[in-house]
Formats: C-alpha cells, structure tokens, sequence
C-alpha cells in the first residue's frame, strides 16, 4: 500500500536524523553546520506535514511538537533543531490565523493588556479543518526555507559597513558565517585577521587557511596569547553556536576568553549569527544542554596509566 | 534456526558495482564459550549483562550500525532465547532499522571456529566481513580499515586474508585485558603482521628471526597494542576454518596462517587506530575499566544520556563531574554524588551516602550511611543502611542487609541475600546457585536450554545457607573457582582476571629456570629441535667410532637427520663442528688438559674430515665452521691453545682453506675476548705462517 510505504519511509527518515543527530557533532568527525542541521530538520517537518495524516491543525502542531521533542532529546546541546521546530509551529499558527479569515493586525495584538483583561484562556484551539491549509503551511515553510538559504549572504552583505580599511580583526575558531563575513569584506577592503586556534579542536587552523587562500593576510595565535595580541586589536567578530533569550551566548570554547579581554581593552565584539540559531531558552542550569565530547581530544587514551587518576574534561561550548 | 526481524534487501546491480553496493555484513557472536562470568551468567547470558545500564550486546550492534554495517549475522549458543528476545524488541529490529539483524542459534557452537564453519556451511557471507564478540564496547569507525582492507586484496589478488584492528594503548593501561596481552611484529610499511604471541606474564619472550627476511626493510616490534576483538575477514577465513578443524579461536586461526604462510600464502594486517576507543569485556576486570571508561566518556557518542537503544525511560541527565542521574531518582539529605556516578531510574538513595565511581541500576533502594565506591549495581538491589561497597558486582535483586562489608573483587549474583553484620573478604563470590549443582547438571544445561536452570535444583539435595558464610539471613552459597588442571598450571583464570599463583616458577625466577615449563612453551620449537638433533648428531658419531662406520654413510644419516628436525645446512655444519670438538670432553670428562684434548681430537679430525668435508663447501661455509670454532673456543677459556692446533690440523686436512681463515682473523672480532683470542701467541704465529705460505704458493703459481 502506498500509503503505508511513505509512512515507514517517513519514520526512517527521521530514525535516520535522529541517529545521526545523537552520533554526529563531536569534535573530531565532519562536523554539520548548524545551517545544515537546521536545513534538515525543516526539510524534515515539510515532509511530516505533507505525509502524516491530520485533520485539523491542531493535530498537526501535536505531531509536530512530539517530533520536535524527540529531536530535541537526541541532541540537547543543538539548538537549531528546536528552534527550527518552533518557528514551523509559529508558521502553523499564522497559517491558521490567516484561513480563519481574520486580518492580520487584529490578531497580532496580543498584547499584555489583552491577556490580562481576556481573562481566561484564548478561545483558539486550532480544530477547524481548512482545505487549503495544508497547501498554504507547505508553502510558508518552503519559504522559510529559502530564507535560510540566504542568511548567510545576507550577513555578508553587510561586511562592508563594519570593517574598514586596514583594521585588524579578531576571531576565534571556525564559523561559515564569519567565514563569508570577511571574504566579501575582503573584495574591497584590506584588513588583517587574527584566528584563535581554540584548542583541543583547532578548528581556527582551518578557518585561517580558508581565509588565506582569498588573500587575506592571516595570523593563527594561541589561545594563551589572545590577551596578550588584543591590545592590538581593533575589532572582534565571533560567531555563536546559539544566541540565549537573554542576549547571552553559547559559543565555541574559547569564546569567553576572547570576550573578557575585548571587554577588558574595550574593544568592540560583533556577533554575526543567523537567524535560525535565536533560541527562546534561557541558560538557568549551569548543567544543561552542555555537551562534553570523549576526553581523547585533551589527554589520548594512549596515556596509560594516569588516566585512572585523573579526570578528564572536554566540553565543547562556553557560555 | 534462524528468525529474521527486519525487511530484505535485494542486491539487483551490475556484478561490476556489486563490490561497492553490496551491504556490508558482520557476523556478531553472542556467545563467549568460557566461563569467565559464572554464575552470574547461569542465569543470563553475557551479552545481555548490562555495561551502564545498557545490555552489552547494545554496545556491539550500535557500534556495527554507526560504521555503516547494514547487515549483521547474530551467533547465539547459551541462552540464545533470552538475546532473541532482547534483540526482537529493541531498536535493531525495528523494520527501519538500518541495519538488518539475523539471529541464528544452534546448540551446538563450542568455539568461535564452530560458527564460523557454519557461517561458511549456510553460506551467509558473501564479500568482506566484521567478526566481532557480543562483548564489544567501541566507537571506532572501522570505514578507514575497511577501504584499506579492500585496497589490500584488489592490489594483491587476494592474499590478505583479515586485518585485526588494534588500538594504541601503553602498556599497563587499566583497560588493558592481561590476558590479551599480546606482542606483535610488523612490517612497518604493508602493516602486515609477521609474529604474534600473547604474552601471559612473561618477561622475556624469543621470536624467530626468519620473519624478518621478507624483504622489506622496516619493522616494528609492539607491545602497545589493545586487542579490541574487531576483525575485517574476508570470504576466505570461513573457508579457511572448514578447512582446519582444529581452528577453534581467533589466536589459532592467525598462528595457523602464519607458520602456513609459505604453503597457503595468506597475510594478516593490522590495523592500529589512535582515536576511537574498543575493548571487550572479558572478565569482571575488564568490566570495571570499560565500565568506568563509559562513564566518563571516552566512548563518546555512546554515552548514558545519548540513550542509544531508544528506550522508553531510559534517558538521563549529565551533570558536572559525570554524574548521570535517570528519572525519579531520590536523593537523601546529604548525601553526595562524587564523580563518575551513574543511577538508573526509579532509584532512591538515603541520607548521608557517599558514592563514587560507581553504577547503579534501576529500581534500586540504598540506605542511610552507605559508602559506595567502584560498586556496580544492576537493577532492583535492595541495600540497607551502612553498608560499605567497594570494587564490586552485585547482580538484579540482591538484598544486602544492614552493617554488611563488602570488599575487593566481591560478587553478589542474582537473588543473593547478605545477611547483617558480616564483612565478605576479598574475592567472594555468592550465588544462588550451589557450586556443587553445577558440576552435576552440566551436560543438561548445554541441551535444555530453554528450561530455567534454577528447576534443576529439584534434582539436587538443598542444602542449607552457611550463615558464617552469608549472614545470619543470608541466603547463598560461596562460589570457589575451580582450579582446573588442564588450564596452564601458572594462570588461574577467576572471574576477575588473571592470578599468578605464587609458585617458584614465577616471572623473576624465569631467566634461572630456562628449562622450566612455561618458558619451553614460549620457545620457538626450532630451538628444541636443535638441541634434539645435536644429540641425535653425537650419537651417530659416536656409534660411527664404535662399529666403524663409513663416513659416506654417516653423511647419509646426517642429512636424515637434517631433515627430519628441519635444520638448515648451515646450523647442521655448525653443530658438527661443534660435537667434534667437544667429543673428547664428552668422552673423557671435562676436566682434560690441553694435551690430552688436543691428543684425542686430531685423530678424531682426520677420521671425520671426509664428513667435515661434505658439508664445508662455499666460502661462506668456512667462515661459519671458524665462527663456530671460535664460539667453542671462547666457551673453553683454558684450552685456547689448542685452537692453533685444531685449525692447523684442519687446515693440513684441507677441510677449512687459508683464504678463509685469513679472512676470519682479520673480520669478526665482535667483543673482547674474541679480540683475546686473536692476541694468542700461538694463533698470531699460526696466521703468519699462512700468510708466507700463501705468499709462497701465489709465487709459485705465478
């Protein structure tokens, strides 16, 4: 039966994801772009919303939502994954909104006030049964996914504005948008980059030789050595794995350093990320959504024996 | 029998790409054939022990799915009801699952050779495989073995039979199996394995030097080598194992391929990784290191939290120090999760507990006061308060009462009672199960294994629990490991690893003791062999004095000789040389004086000197009879003198050329007691006289 081989198709699709999720991301391995993470995971719930059977928005979103918390689970560290789930939910809800016929300013006003003198809940419980609105809920979400095709030109877009001529820059690590970021500034303008190699993945070595190949003049330092250069420093541009609901950051080890001595020597620090990594959660526990990888990349196993003395560490984000 | 729990894939391309396209197998064996785990593993069988929570064989197949097996042949003989069930219900055989899980049980698997001349019988196999044990913990990705075992065999037409992969450990690491030990020899560049010996304990081990006459030039010798029971074998292993029936392990099969390799011409590589992380758990020893090594994440990504097996409820939370908490775990008032804690789900601890380093299954109940440290707990354990834990195993249900002490190495097996106010010395081991029942039932086992074993206790008297022994409420029967005779008399094998017995055989005394048993063991045979045919050579001189024997015929008995002990012809004229000239110490005692010596040996030369003469042909053999002359001379300091007399006679007999001897005075002084010799009066005016001799025949020539 057709209808039975697309769903057991659909289900692998995602056991697919899902494992690839718990086992990808470490250090070491290829490591996925959030972008492709969050590529994949709208490229996912598109496929959920056209395959599974749902009446009613409602039960839709409640599909949706159970997805999205076994993804989450896979992999707590990688936000994107529940971000992307999140924004899908918010595209089902204005998708609704809309079929129902009511204009679009009206129903965007749910401002506080109206909360409280609402009084109880909201009389939206998403059952009514819209013909089209499958067909409209694929269509936002392709657009949402050509929007995320797009960030990262978008960002690069405006390197001009922030880099002049013969600045020097800091970085730290890796980051494809940080990446794009300099090389389009790079076209016209003549700078200087400074990578922090961020140990133990010395994912900075890379970024360096993708950044020089374009010709820009680079510098691979230490981490021990970022206050020692940021005297020098005229600019820093990070990227970020996730951006918290209070401004903060979870980005690549390192990070923090780097920040403590910006702040110390007022320099100023930009943060380029995409809009798929803006997460609604906030860092409260100092426990979750850590992710500590084997400790191979800080001691080697071949160390023999001090290893059962010792304790070995290696997270893979600062907040 | 096989089941299948998984939808078929039909290979329908072109036999061209089929190499490439076909699924990759592996062929898991559920079964260890030992007895390393009993008794906990009378009632389950290992590969269902849990590691972490998780049953071991969890381990295995996650690690096979994760490097891209999509095909996997599941070998079960004990128990096999229990791991198909297990298998049926996890993720594994899910119909979208990756990869397809085939269990086959049979009850009459003895050793990883039996299954795998049924994975050769039932043709299963059809292109390279995985060979791993049910008992494998890893992470490494095997891709990158996988391309270079492949590369291997298009490029040499199939010679290379299996790459072992190995990981790069030091020596004395604590994950380190002693009984795995293992030494290998390598070819640095092929990566082919030229000697592996396992080294059980010894300190000095011998490797014959013809393997290092292959041709090429770089070698390593590695000691630091952790065998982490992964193998890629091609199709022609199961066949090789038909073909041997005396195959029955894994060490086998690879000594058999490498004193083979001149008739069979098979290679095994070797495949050494430095990231990724492998062991198999196989004994309680090991299960300690793996364990604790899972805990703090060295196997990354099959951590707790990850969850791996998909299971309802199983999932867990990480904290600071690699502590895992489950769901609804309780946690008294003061009491602390050190470091390296993981506590199954359901689980509630008591106030003021201090534990450490430890596993803790689900369900599980702890009291106030308790000290826990390196303490494995599986699932359903009740431990009252002011218990004390250390370094030990305490299997599903066991209840341990108030005030108990339980030190190193203890096992509490299923269903186990510990009564209070008892302190279990080193080493216990308590079961349900009566050590005597077993002996008894041994044979049934093997054939029913679908009855519950603990039915059989009907057939055995009950005997009553040993309150000295297990409490005053205990309930259990202390567990001796049989100290068998046929195992190798120095390495008791316990549960939890090797144990040299004290004996005066021990490592120490091994460089006294060279005649000593175990180190014969580790001997190359061909050093037996030698000492055999210089006997064998002595004799026949001897009898060819006695009854005056034709020389032509003692050369005939010679070669015999040569060839039934497999000595090469440069070794047999070194051994003549040396039985001639040490025959009158053999006759006539050692305590000779040179004159004596020299009196009874030229005659003996000139009666040999056609046999001498047989064997002394090329250059190259002069100079070797010389080196041996020299050896012997150098052993019998007081009888140097006699050397001159020896090689003059020689010489007069025309069995050793003055080229040579030439040649061996002015090369070969290698330490200072040969530089000695040479300084020897008589033997400095020897070599003069031959150089004026030779002076004088080249003059003459001319």
């Amino acid at each position: 039966m057709p209808g039975a081989d697309k769903e057991a198709d659909l289900t692998e699709r995602i056991e697919a994801f899902l494992a690839d999720l718990k086992r990808g991301g470490c250090g070491t391995g290829p490591i996925r772009g959030s972008g492709e993470t969050a590529r994949e995971t709208t490229a996912l719930l598109r496929k959920v919303t056209a395959q599974a059977r749902w009446s009613s928005a409602g039960d839709l979103m409640e599909i949706i939502r159970k997805e999205g918390r076994r993804m989450t689970a896979a992999q707590p560290s990688e936000t994107t994954v529940g971000n992307m789930v999140l924004r899908v939910l918010k595209i089902i809800r204005e998708e609704y909104a809309r079929s129902r016929g009511s204009s679009e300013e009206t129903d965007q006003q749910e401002s506080l006030h109206k909360l409280l003198t609402s009084g109880g809940l909201s009389e939206e419980n998403f059952r009514q049964h819209f013909v089209h609105l499958k067909a409209n809920v694929i269509e936002a979400i392709n657009e949402l996914l050509t929007e995320l095709d797009g960030t990262t030109d978008n960002i690069a877009m405006q390197a001009l504005e922030h880099i002049h001529s013969n600045e020097v820059i800091m970085t730290v690590g890796r980051s494809r948008t940080v990446e794009a970021f300099l090389k389009d500034a790079a076209r016209k303008r003549k700078f200087h980059v400074i990578v922090a190699e961020c140990a133990p993945f010395c994912q900075g070595h890379e970024m360096a030789t993708n950044l020089s190949k374009t010709g820009i003049e680079t510098t691979v330092i230490a981490d021990a050595a970022i206050f020692a250069v940021m005297s020098r420093v005229n600019k820093v541009i990070i990227g970020t794995q996730t951006v918290l609901a209070n401004g903060g950051l979870r980005a690549v080890n390192g990070t923090h350093t780097v920040a403590l001595a910006a702040r110390h020597h007022s320099t100023p620090l930009i943060v380029c990320a995409p809009m798929f990594k803006l997460s609604p959660q906030f860092p409260n526990e100092e426990d979750t959504f850590h992710k500590f990888v084997s400790p191979h990349e800080v001691l080697p196993f071949t160390e023999g024996e001090i290893l059962s003395k010792v304790n070995v560490h290696c997270p893979v984000f600062d907040m | 029998m096989s089941s299948r729990g998984g939808k078929q894939k039909k290979g329908n391309v072109t036999s061209e790409q089929e190499e490439e396209e076909q699924p990759l197998q592996a062929v898991l064996v559920a079964d260890s054939f030992n007895r390393r785990f009993f008794p906990i593993s009378k009632d389950q069988p290992r590969a269902l022990l849990p590691l972490g929570n998780v049953a071991m064989i969890d381990y295995t197949l996650e690690f096979l799915t994760s490097t891209g097996v999509q095909e996997t042949f599941v070998f079960c003989c004990w128990m096999s009801n229990k791991i198909k069930d297990h298998l049926l219900k996890s993720k594994w055989c899910r119909p979208t699952s990756p990869n397809v899980v085939h269990i086959i049980t049979s009850d009459l698997y003895r050793s990883l050779g039996d299954v795998l001349r049924d994975v050769d019988a039932k043709n299963l196999v059809r292109n390279d495989f995985i060979l791993v044990y049910g008992d494998v913990v890893s992470n490494i990705d095997v891709s990158q073995a996988l391309q270079e075992h492949r590369h291997r065999r298009k490029v040499d037409k199939n010679i290379s039979v299996m790459t072992m992969v190995f990981k790069e450990s030091s020596p004395g690491h604590k994950s380190r199996c002693e009984e795995d030990d293992v030494i290998v020899a390598m070819d640095s560049k092929s990566k082919r394995v030229l000697h592996y010996q396992k080294t059980q304990g010894l300190k000095k081990l011998q490797f014959p030097m013809n393997i290092f006459q292959h041709g090429s030039d770089e070698f390593e010798v590695r000691h630091d080598l952790l065998d982490c029971h992964i193998s890629i074998c091609s199709p022609q292993v199961a066949e090789l194992f038909t073909d041997n029936f005396d195959y029955q392990t894994r060490s086998d099969f690879v000594r058999g391929i490498l004193v083979n390799e001149e008739i069979l011409g098979n290679q095994i590589h070797l495949y050494v990784t430095q990231d990724g992380y492998g062991a198999r758990v196989s004994n309680l020893q090991m299960y300690d290191s793996v364990s604790s090594d899972m805990v703090r994440r060295w196997v990354y990504p099959l951590t707790p939290e990850a969850n791996f097996t998909d299971q309802q409820g199983q999932g867990c939370t990480h904290s600071r120090h690699n502590v895992y908490r489950g769901a609804e775990v309780s946690l008294g008032q003061g009491s602390q999760m050190e470091e390296n804690v993981l506590i199954g789900r359901d689980t509630s601890i008591g106030a003021n507990c201090r534990i450490s380093n430890s596993v803790i299954g689900n369900n599980c109940t702890i009291g106030d006061n308790v000290v826990l440290d390196r303490a494995y707990m599986w699932n359903n354990v009740h431990i009252s308060s002011n218990v004390e834990i250390h370094q030990s195993v305490v299997c599903d249900g066991a209840v341990v009462k108030e005030a108990v002490r339980l030190n190193k190495q203890c096992v509490l097996a299923y269903n186990v009672v510990i009564g209070p106010n008892l302190s279990l010395p080193e080493g216990t081991v308590v079961s349900m199960h009566h050590p005597e029942e077993e002996e008894e039932d041994d044979d049934d086992e093997f054939l029913s294994d679908d009855q519950e074993v603990g039915h059989s206790k009907d057939k055995t008297r009950q005997k009553a629990f040993n309150p000295a022994e297990v409490g005053p409420e205990g309930k259990g029967y202390i567990w001796k490991a049989s100290m068998d005779d046929t195992e190798d008399e120095e390495l008791a094998q316990c549960l939890w690893g090797l144990v040299l017995n004290p004996d005066p055989e021990s490592d120490s005394e091994s460089e006294a003791s060279e005649e000593s048993q175990d180190h014969s063991r580790s001997v190359s045979p061909e050093i037996d062999d030698v000492n055999a045919f210089q006997l064998e050579v002595l004799g026949t001189l001897q009898r060819g004095l006695e009854e005056n024997i034709v020389c032509d015929n003692l050369v005939l008995e010679i070669n015999s000789l040569k060839y039934a002990y497999n000595i090469t012809l440069k070794e047999v004229m070194q051994i003549l040389t040396r039985v001639v000239l040490e025959y009158p110490f053999q006759q006539q005692g050692t305590q000779l004086t040179t004159l004596q010596y020299t009196g009874s040996l030229l005659p003996l030369l000139k009666t040999w000197s056609p046999v001498f003469k047989n064997y002394i042909k090329r250059p190259q053999d002069h100079l070797d009879c010389l080196s041996a002359v020299e050896e012997l001379f150098l052993e019998q300091d007081t009888h140097q003198t006699a050397m001159v007399k020896v090689l003059m006679k020689m010489y007069q007999l025309e069995i050793l050329e003055e080229e040579a001897i030439l040649k061996w005075f002015s090369t070969g002084a290698t330490n200072d007691k040969s530089r000695q010799l040479r300084k020897n009066q008589g033997l400095q005016k020897f070599i003069k006289w031959l150089e004026e001799a030779e002076d004088e025949s080249s003059e003459e020539g001319e």
